[in-house]
């Protein structure tokens, strides 16, 4: 009889407050996607939120200790308004989700790609609108240069994905940050133990400048940058 | 008279409960501007009742559909939102969230895993009043 009491008290304690057993709270802010392991689709949570699952690096961007995602929604089978860009561009992280706290990120997907949000008033200019799409025509910062040959891995993770992207086919704009900046300069990449030279990808249809030197610079996949200022630690680009 | 007497006092006792106004029935708390923001939001939400846990003195649990609720009440709009924490804490081993309106600290958990797609916990989250 007091062992059955004992259990009850336990089962009574267990309820009132749920304990945590292994599992690790994870912290999200702002619409994205559910792994495939936890059912997928797409959770449209607009605030903070935890879940029991992990976000990955490439997409998600830290906001407040929060995982923001910067990828395209749509191509998880998101449903809400949707707003259609063309290659790299800035997320004001702050403006989507409706706090203060100044949050610059970038988004690295090349190509048309959508969002759940247009650029916010502050940052209009720094777009053109061609073809119904967003071209990013603003001078990005050194530290977008410094992130991308780790962010642009990120298109990777959507080459294999079936969906209905965006079609753009307007020619983009002079200063869209895709002619200016869209080709990394030859760089030789130091994958220890044998150099590996990696070629520019060219793409069809875009206008190949030379790349402003002060772009040239840090630029690599990986490993370290010979020619350079050396290697750079990538991190992010806050303003706060 | 001594009937009389007693029930008068009853009617008072009642009254001066119902004032507090965060209990189910309802009567202008902050707790009830929360329950009542969701309700006219097209909420189901099952009666609340007294909840005995570390997140708050004053609190007061149930559901909407299968997802558990939390709403507690803290002096100062400061303290609520300090509650927070704690609030993820009630929420456990599930997803959910907790935030603070005003004085009244919100914490939802799907625990159940009843909306995979979170869309009934954002409308509870932008729903209460801020």
């Amino acid at each position: 009889m007091r062992s059955i009491f004992l259990v009850v008290l336990v089962v009574i304690a267990a309820g009132s407050q749920p304990a945590f057993a292994g599992k690790k709270q994870v912290r999200y802010v702002g619409i994205h996607p559910v792994p495939k392991a936890e059912g997928g689709g797409v959770c449209y949570i607009e605030g903070p939120h935890v879940h029991v699952f992990a976000a990955n690096k490439l997409e998600y961007r830290d906001h407040r200790n929060h995982n923001y995602f910067v990828g395209d929604p749509v191509a998880y089978g998101y449903d809400g308004p949707r707003h259609a860009y063309k290659g790299h561009h800035p997320i004001h992280v702050h403006a989507v989700v409706g706090d203060d706290q100044e949050d610059v990120e970038f988004c690295y997907l090349d190509g048309p790609h959508f969002h759940g949000f247009a650029p916010p008033p502050a940052i209009e200019a720094d777009f053109e609108v061609a073809g119904d799409a967003y071209f990013y025509v603003a001078e990005p910062p050194p530290a977008y240069i410094e992130a991308r040959p780790a962010m642009i891995k990120v298109n990777a993770t959507y080459a294999p994905i079936t969906y209905a992207r965006p079609v753009v086919e307007v020619e983009p704009p002079s200063g869209w940050i895709g002619v200016r900046v869209g080709v990394p300069a030859v760089v030789v990449v130091d994958e220890r133990p044998a150099p590996v030279v990696v070629a520019p990808r060219v793409r069809a249809g875009i206008e190949v400048h030379v790349p402003v030197p002060t772009f040239s610079i840090g630029i690599g996949v990986g490993g370290h940058v010979r020619g350079g200022h050396g290697h750079k630690k990538h991190k992010k680009w806050k303003r706060r | 008279m001594l009937a009389r007497v007693l029930f008068s006092v009853v009617l008072v006792v009642a009254a001066v409960a119902c004032g507090k106004g965060d209990g189910a029935a309802g009567g202008g708390g902050p707790r009830d501007a929360v329950t009542s923001a969701w309700k006219k939001g097209g909420m189901t939400l099952s009666p609340l009742t007294a909840a005995t846990v570390t997140v708050g003195k004053d609190c007061q649990s149930g559901t909407v559909g299968a997802i558990d609720v939390l709403l507690c009440v803290y002096p100062t709009p400061a303290e609520a939102k300090a509650a927070e924490e704690s609030g993820l804490g009630w929420v456990g081993e599930a997803t959910g969230a907790a935030q603070a309106a005003g004085t009244v600290l919100i914490a939802v958990a799907d625990r159940r895993k009843s909306d995979p797609s979170g869309r009934t916990i954002n409308q509870l989250m932008k729903l209460a009043p801020k």
